[in-house]
């Protein structure tokens, strides 16, 4: 039996029959979907910054304010120690007075000279007056280096002016700290005043002197010693035009010796290049070691003749070529110079040649436009190298047609030598000659065993230090303005790392050369830079554009985003209406009861 | 038989101080033999003005010379009366195949290699050398094909250009370059250097906007055009120099004829401070050394006195010291020292574990057995799960 279930009331009949059920609705709107939709964008919206921070370029910050400011002031200032000592001088003039007179004359000297290195903010200078009765000292502020009364006489001067390197040791023992620089001028001796400039940090002046003004020739002399040989380094401007320093970005310089044989079947010549290596090479290299890192290779190259013309000269006798055709001597398609293996990316090779003729051009000399026969018989050209012709003897009136091998003798292999050494000290700027012819006289200068004497030494550091510093902040400096230009570009710690060693390194260097304490830290202050600069990560190439970034996004997140916007915002509209209708129904409900 | 646009690029620097010169060449088909052989006889041209192999940088795709198709095995001509063989000998190619592509062209042109790149294929200017950039292909409005698959833009070689040469106002400026000379020999050549603004380059292109450059000739034993119009002419320029020559580079650029070339070369002198008569094509083309002569040789009297036997020993230490190879990665040293002090303990710890870990020999067998104990770790607590 099915069941009847009773009659429902038909509430219904209750209600108002006038409800319409566009404009009002009798129950509360549901927020269940308006709460779900609303709940989705607004994960996504929350999702937003994460999104935005995962795919941001990583960028290692860099010091761009720090890196500025080393660009616009990149200046070492080394500080200037010298000293003068007045040996026998029975006059006995004032310490202080001469020690103005010489300061006068250095600033007048220093006065247009504004480049790296020179004195220009701190000097200071003694004076010391030593004679057998008394002796007198300007006081300097820190004396612990300078000279001691007494320490040397009149009588240790050799006057027959014989024995320049044992007067130069006598004083080297006497007077040698590091950064003092001094001048010794001793009365008595012969006539005349001769000026000599020692292998050290010293230089002494023997002369006898009497009269008054004999004394400001005296004091010119001196100062013309400091300003030009031991600041300036025996050249007018200093010394290296700054572009072209014969060093590479790694500090590292290979000097690559070629023995050529232009003909070998007329003659092979070899070298005994192992001993030459140890007894003359590693001395230079050991006191370069501070400026750059030097090694050593060589070979010896055959069939090897050069690219341009000479002619015979009987005057001369002998094959001559002249200056012009230097640019063309080096025949770079046969002289196959650049073989090193252990030169790195970043060295420098500097390439020194010793060329020798075939019979058909022996003797080979070459002429200047002075009309001269060069000594040397060599040229360099800056940045590369030198060359050297080396004509075997007896060639002129050798007979021999089969090749004969030969070793080069021990006194050529010397002479070769001491070409190359002139040719190194060239390239660097610096002079060979014994004798510097000043505006008030002439120095002999005494040559040093290691090729440079310490005082070109320091010079040659201070060159090196300023130019690296130079280098690193111009460097640093296009980096900062690359990075800046290339805003989307990725910049790895690596390079940020570099750029702040760097930054140290060169800081270091300044502080340092202050103390006058002259170190490789701008050194490696420029090698730093510049492996920042040359990283291989910065290829603007392949740097992340907008455009691609919005390509790779947009297909993920454009339309559902879209689908979801859309649902919450016609969520909110139904519910707004559906509210609009429950208000108005409550509206008349109120009105009617 | 004219063939319209090129298909491969070439590329040739060259700069001076150090003179380096440097070809691309871009091939992946057939019918771009020209291109191959407008680089080679560029290639040969500067070779015999003076300029050696190590100054010269050429990227070169390089495989129409043993083409399967190309009738003269190992031979490239670039005449139809085969005199000339360009691929004869001496030819020192740095960059082949598939090393040629835009992003080994500027790092070429930016210094930023690797640090194992050896110095072959390196662009080993300074700051006074002058460099000739040559680069044939195919190319258009702004842009240059490399290989068929890339290209590269004017923006691009002009960014990198701009790196290599900041604008002078210090005395020690960065630069790799004093003077360079970009001539291209493509469709549309102008184009690809009409956004470059840094002072001391010069510029020549085959061709203007909107116009193409043309083959000269088709070799009909080989079957493929041999040459290219603008480098045609200008090989014939160079037919007549010798190294000792000193014709300008106006010269140059005026002998070009529009009528001849079937385009007009153009060329941008903006950039270059120097009037074009003064300057010698062999400053770009040849190899010309500044030289200075030597006056004297450094003496030392001590040296005189160096008596033969002595054989210092602690010199011949020093010399062993020296003859090792040197690996000179200081900045690697001097970060990973500093590194250390800047770490947190927790930092610290764990590198130290990793460095043990590193440190542990057999790190393979320990790895296994932990993969192996992981079996009845699952099997015990399953049937405790259960």
């Amino acid at each position: 039996m099915s069941e009847i279930s009773p009659e429902v009331p038909d509430n219904r009949q209750d209600a108002p029959s006038h409800v319409d059920p566009n404009s009002t609705r009798i129950t509360k709107p549901g927020v269940k979907r308006l709460v779900l939709t609303l709940s989705v964008l607004f994960s996504l919206v929350l999702g937003f910054p994460f999104l935005w921070k995962s795919v941001e370029i990583y960028r290692s910050s860099l010091p761009f304010g720090e890196i500025s400011e080393m660009e616009s002031n990149p200046s070492l200032s080394f500080p200037c120690r010298f000293q003068a000592v007045f040996i026998n001088f029975n006059s006995n003039p004032s310490p202080n007075h001469l020690q103005l007179s010489i300061l006068d004359k250095i600033t007048e000297l220093t006065s247009n000279s504004s480049q790296c290195g020179a004195c220009a903010n701190d000097l200071a200078l003694s004076v010391t007056v030593d004679s057998i009765s008394s002796c007198t000292q300007t006081h300097p502020t820190d004396n612990s280096n300078y000279y001691r009364c007494g320490a040397i006489s009149a009588v240790d001067f050799d006057f027959s002016n014989d024995d320049d390197d044992g007067v130069d040791e006598l004083l080297e023992s006497v007077l040698g700290v590091k950064n003092v620089y001094s001048v010794v001028v001793v009365n008595g001796g012969g006539e005349g005043i001769r000026a000599v400039v020692g292998k050290y940090r010293h230089a002494w002046i023997v002369g006898s002197v009497e009269e008054e003004e004999e004394e400001s020739v005296l004091v010119s002399r001196v100062a013309e010693i400091f300003v030009k040989m031991f600041v300036n380094g025996g050249t007018e401007n200093g010394l290296i035009h700054g572009e072209f320093m014969p060093v590479g970005a790694d500090r590292r310089i290979v000097l690559s010796f070629n023995l050529l044989n232009a003909e070998p079947n007329d003659w092979v010549y070899d070298w005994d290049f192992q001993r030459v290596d140890e007894t003359l090479l590693a001395p230079i290299i050991k006191v370069l070691g501070p400026i750059a890192n030097i090694s050593v290779e060589s070979q010896v190259l055959y069939h090897t003749p050069k690219s341009s013309f000479s002619y015979w000269d009987e005057k001369w006798k002998s094959y001559i070529f002249s200056t012009k055709d230097l640019p063309f001597f080096v025949n770079s398609n046969e002289w196959h110079l650049d073989t090193s293996i252990a030169a790195g990316g970043r060295s420098k090779i500097l390439q020194f040649v010793v060329y020798v003729p075939s019979a058909k051009e022996c003797p080979l000399s070459l002429l200047l436009p002075t009309g001269e026969i060069s000594k040397t018989n060599g040229f360099i050209s800056p940045m590369w190298g030198g060359v050297v012709v080396w004509n075997p003897p007896g060639c002129l009136n050798s007979e021999t047609n089969h090749p004969s091998r030969h070793t080069m003798s021990r006194e050529d292999l010397q002479a070769v030598f001491e070409v190359f050494m002139g040719q190194f000290r060239q390239l660097f700027g610096l002079k060979s000659n014994n004798l510097y012819i000043g505006a008030s006289g002439t120095y002999h200068l005494l040559p040093s065993g290691k090729g440079f004497t310490e005082w070109e030494l320091d010079v040659l550091s201070r060159q090196f230090a300023c130019f690296n510093l130079h280098s690193c902040a111009t460097t640093l400096g296009s980096l900062s303005r690359l990075v800046q230009s290339l805003p989307r570009m990725i910049i790895m710690d690596e390079i940020g790392k570099l750029v702040q060693f760097s930054l140290e390194a060169a800081k270091l260097a300044q502080s340092n050369a202050s103390l006058g304490d002259n170190e490789s830290s701008a050194g490696q202050a420029r090698s730093l830079a510049e492996d920042a600069f040359f990283h291989p990560s910065i290829m603007s190439i392949s740097y992340y554009s907008f455009e691609h970034c919005f390509a790779i996004y947009s297909p993920f997140f454009l339309p559902v985003s879209m689908h979801v916007l859309l649902a919450a915002l016609r969520e909110w509209k139904r519910y707004k209406q559906e509210k609009a209708k429950y208000t108005a129904w409550k509206a008349k409900v109120k009105v009617e009861s | 038989m004219m063939v319209r646009c090129k298909m491969y690029n070439s590329f040739g620097f060259k700069s001076l101080a150090a003179m380096l010169l440097f070809f691309i060449l871009s091939i992946s088909i057939s019918f771009n033999y020209r291109h191959m052989a407008n680089t080679l006889s560029l290639y040969r041209t500067v070779k015999r003005l003076g300029i050696p192999d190590e100054r010269i940088i050429l990227m070169l795709v390089d495989d129409m010379a043993c083409n399967a198709r190309n009738k003269y095995p190992a031979q490239v001509f670039n005449n139809e009366n085969h005199k000339l063989n360009l691929y004869g000998d001496n030819v020192e190619v740095d960059y082949h195949g598939y090393e040629v592509n835009a992003e080994n062209f500027l790092r070429v042109l930016t210094g930023r290699h690797k640090a194992a790149v050896p110095r072959s294929k390196r662009l080993l200017s300074d700051e006074g050398s002058h460099i000739l950039l040559y680069m044939t292909g195919h190319g258009g409005d702004e842009f240059l094909k490399f290989q068929d698959s890339e290209e590269l833009q004017s923006h691009d070689l002009a960014d990198a250009v701009k790196q290599m040469k900041e604008k002078p106002c210090v005395s020690y400026h960065k630069t790799r370059f004093k003077e360079l000379l970009i001539m291209v020999d493509t469709c549309q050549a102008a184009t690809l250097f009409s956004q470059l603004h840094s002072p001391g380059v010069l510029a020549i292109g085959s061709s203007m906007k909107g116009e193409n450059s043309y083959s000269h000739h088709l070799d009909s034993d080989v079957g493929v055009s041999v040459v290219d119009r603008f480098t045609f002419y200008t090989l014939a320029f160079f037919e007549k120099l010798n190294m000792y020559d000193n014709a300008s580079l106006s010269s140059l650029f005026t002998s070009y004829n529009p009528t001849l070339l079937m385009s007009t070369a153009y060329y941008r002198t903006d950039l270059y401070q120097r009037k074009l008569e003064e300057v010698p094509v062999t400053n770009f083309f040849g190899s010309v050394m500044e030289t200075i002569h030597t006056d004297l040789a450094y003496r030392t009297t001590r040296s005189r006195k160096t008596s033969e036997t002595k054989m210092p020993l602690q010199q011949s230490v020093e010399h062993d010291e020296r003859r090792q190879l040197i690996n000179s990665n200081v900045q690697d040293q001097t970060s990973d020292t500093k590194i250390e002090d800047k770490q947190c303990p927790f930092t610290r710890r764990w590198n130290a574990f990793q460095d043990k870990l590193e440190k542990i020999e057999r790190i393979d067998s320990l790895v296994n057995y932990g993969l192996i104990i992981m079996f009845p770790l699952l099997l015990i607590s399953t049937w405790l799960s259960l």
